[in-house]
């Protein structure tokens, strides 16, 4: 969103509009939430100290902060999203990562995507968004400044790395203030003089992260969309192209399904206690049976065990057209808790196969 | 009726014959011992409806009827008294009268009749079994029977009597025993599934009896008679597991060391195991065996060095040391082999002397696969 609180303010507020805003700082020793596009030009922008912002701005209006208001507007931007895909990462009241590659408008073009969610935005809450499309997060988040206010900017993958060769290394999501002084020490000034470094110097000058800006320089970045919903299930079913009767073809499947699910855990780095089996007839009626262990499991053995004795603990009324395994009871509730416990290896009795 | 017999040969098979009674019954007369009365000969009976046991004592009568007496009454008493002949009168009052060198005590008694019959085998087979051999098969397959109520089948021991010898089978799915007898044999191939208790019951009192116990059977009855005893019961209905299949044929690692050394050191370190998976970890490398132990939550640590003989792969394997101590504590073997394959096959562990001509003991334990 574009000068998002003072947008809202002005929104909200007509007297407001095309004057030069600041969200916050008022006080005396206040900081300024956010300036609108009117008092940028004068140079204030976020952070400043109020007092700093009126000397450069006489004409500075200052509002008071209204978080809840900014919240609701938040809210319904979120729901803008949500239209489109559930892959959403916020990174903040007004900002969020959206991976559209599968969406729900069946839209195949991201940079069309983004105008629509532009577009809705406006509908919706009357506010101006800006947005940036590219490969990864990394180089959507520097193109959404490009065009701002009220544009878009996207990045074909084929212009990513000319892109970031060309960046300013103040431009760099991450890069602030400090440590750019200390890049510019170095000689490095554009993405170009970054990439002309190599990882074990960037190691050594600034730590971690100087490595992830190796890979980043190049375009890799690896890091999904984290949707910040809280995971409350886990699971993985096949239908298969014929009703099966024998229980030996269901434990195969089962197998596949199990390592399907473990995948599946590993790759959202969660864990269950409660594994559900689902069946489902060939006449379509549906039965599960769950069983709950007193630890989190993530490993396929486990799952696949206790499938297979879910499976085994009633006879099967018909043919079977579907069969599904899935995890509750996530660790997703208390994940720092579960940092610990996850460690103790889990090691499993092995059973005959009967 | 009324008949005179020695308290202490009473008590003795009255003891054995209460095992079979449940503590709480649902049909009240099952509480109660059947006193079958003809002359010289007193047939006592106790039942479960599953399993009914049967004693034939020799007494002083001219008599004969049938009444049921309360059995927890009557061995509470019996146990009080020192050898002596005790003489039991029925009285009109539905009372039977106790009398002894003390005195005099009244219990009501049952209708014999209201006492459930014990079936009769229709169409048996049979097949003689020494005592010892029956009761030695018995305790080295018992202790491997699982509990669980959804596989019914597996909380018995599978008898697999054939004209090559008799095979005795129980698993709980992580830990197996087949105990073969060659020099025992049956006149025909029969397999059934036996309930744990008349096995249980069988093992206390067969102990080391030279005697032949006959063997009877059918599809859903078995039938063991010995001396003046006679123990009927149902069969376990259903399917024994395709146990053969779980037996590895391939295994290259072989493992051969001294039984009590062995036991003693698993004994001693799955003290410092965790509480709930008593899990050990052996760690076999030339001619050392490496047992070890831990308990992350507290911190407890063991571990242990044994010469061995061993020939194979260096391996790390993981067993529930409950499994191992049970299985080595029924063996009366010196020495053992385990043989082994991979961490997450089962491990064969086989008695290598000790044993009687044609007898032979299979023992499988499933692993613990360790996760790192």
């Amino acid at each position: 969103m574009d000068a998002f609180y003072a947008s809202v303010e002005q929104l909200d507020n007509p007297d407001l509009r095309g004057k030069p805003i600041a969200v916050g700082g008022g006080g005396e020793r206040g900081v300024v939430s956010a300036a609108s596009y009117e008092a940028r030009k004068y140079g204030v922008r976020s952070a400043m100290a109020g007092a700093l912002a009126r000397k450069l701005c006489p004409d500075l209006i200052f509002v008071r902060t209204n978080f809840e208001r900014y919240r609701q507007v938040s809210d319904q931007i979120r729901a803008v999203f949500y239209e489109f895909t559930d892959l959403v990462e916020p990174l903040s009241l007004d900002e969020a990562y959206l991976d559209v590659t599968e969406n729900k408008v069946g839209m195949p073009s991201a940079t069309v995507i983004a105008s629509w969610v532009r577009q809705r935005i406006k509908e919706e809450t009357g506010l101006n968004a800006s947005a940036g499309i590219s490969i990864n997060k990394f180089i959507a988040k520097v193109a959404s400044d490009i065009n701002k206010p009220n544009g878009q900017k996207t990045i074909p993958p084929e212009e990513v790395i000319e892109f970031l060769e060309q960046l300013d290394i103040r431009k760099f999501y991450g890069i602030g203030k400090k440590t750019a002084e200390k890049m510019y020490l170095k000689g490095i000034f554009t993405g170009m003089d970054l990439k002309s470094k190599t990882k074990e110097w960037l190691g050594e000058n600034f730590g971690k992260s100087g490595v992830y800006y190796y890979d980043i320089v190049r375009g890799i970045q690896h890091s999904q969309v984290k949707p910040n919903r809280i995971r409350k299930s886990l699971a993985a079913e096949r239908t298969f192209r014929e009703n099966i009767t024998s229980e030996i073809f269901m434990l195969e499947k089962l197998d596949h399904i199990a390592e399907e699910v473990a995948r599946r855990l590993a790759k959202s780095e969660v864990a269950g206690k409660t594994i559900t089996l689902k069946i489902k007839y060939s006449d379509f009626t549906l039965k599960t049976r769950s069983k709950t262990l007193d630890y989190y499991v993530r490993s396929k053995d486990v799952i696949l065990e206790t499938a297979k004795d879910l499976l085994y603990q009633e006879k099967m009324e018909n043919s079977v057209r579907l069969l599904g395994i899935s995890l509750s009871n996530l660790n997703t509730e208390d994940k720092k808790k579960e940092k610990s416990k996850k460690e103790k290896p889990i090691d499993v009795q092995v059973k005959f196969e009967f | 009726m009324k008949f005179i017999v020695s308290s202490s040969y009473l008590l003795k098979q009255l003891q054995v014959l209460g095992g079979v009674i449940n503590n709480s019954n649902t049909l009240p007369i099952l509480d109660n011992f059947l006193f079958e009365l003809d002359g010289n000969s007193l047939k006592v009976s106790a039942s479960d409806l599953e399993t009914t046991m049967m004693a034939t004592l020799e007494v002083e009568s001219q008599d004969s009827g049938d009444i049921a007496l309360p059995a927890k009454l009557l061995l509470d008493t019996l146990k009080t008294f020192p050898e002596q002949p005790l003489t039991f009168t029925q009285h009109e009052n539905n009372t039977v009268e106790i009398s002894s060198n003390h005195g005099k005590y009244a219990l009501a008694y049952a209708d014999g009749a209201e006492f459930p019959n014990a079936v009769s085998l229709e169409d048996p087979s049979t097949v003689n079994i020494p005592g010892h051999v029956l009761a030695t098969a018995i305790t080295n397959t018992i202790f491997a029977t699982g509990n669980d109520d959804l596989r019914p089948v597996m909380s018995g021991v599978f008898f697999q009597f054939s004209t090559e010898g008799l095979i005795f089978v129980a698993t709980d799915a992580h830990k197996l025993v087949k105990y073969e007898r060659s020099d025992v044999k049956a006149s025909q191939t029969a397999e059934f599934i036996m309930p744990k208790k008349p096995l249980n019951l069988l093992k206390a009192i067969l102990g080391g009896s030279e005697e032949m116990i006959a063997v009877e059977y059918n599809e859903s009855n078995a039938k063991f008679t010995f001396e003046n005893t006679e123990l009927v019961c149902r069969l376990i209905d259903g399917k024994y597991p395709n146990y053969e299949a779980v037996i590895p044929k391939e295994n290259p690692n072989k493992l051969t060391i001294d039984r009590n050394q062995f036991l003693n050191s698993v004994r001693r370190v799955s003290i410092f195991s965790n509480k709930t998976t008593h899990q050990i970890r052996l760690k076999i490398a030339g001619a050392e065996l490496n047992i070890s132990a831990e308990d992350i939550d507290y911190s407890n640590k063991a571990e242990e060095r044994l010469t061995c003989d061993y020939q194979g792969d260096d391996m790390q394997i993981g067993f529930n040391s409950r499994f191992l101590t049970e299985m080595l504590n029924n063996l009366n073997a010196s020495d053992v082999s385990v043989e082994m394959s991979l961490p997450n096959r089962a491990g064969i562990l086989t008695p290598i002397d000790g044993l009687d001509e044609g007898e032979r003991v299979t023992m499988l334990v499933m692993p613990v696969m360790l996760n790192n």
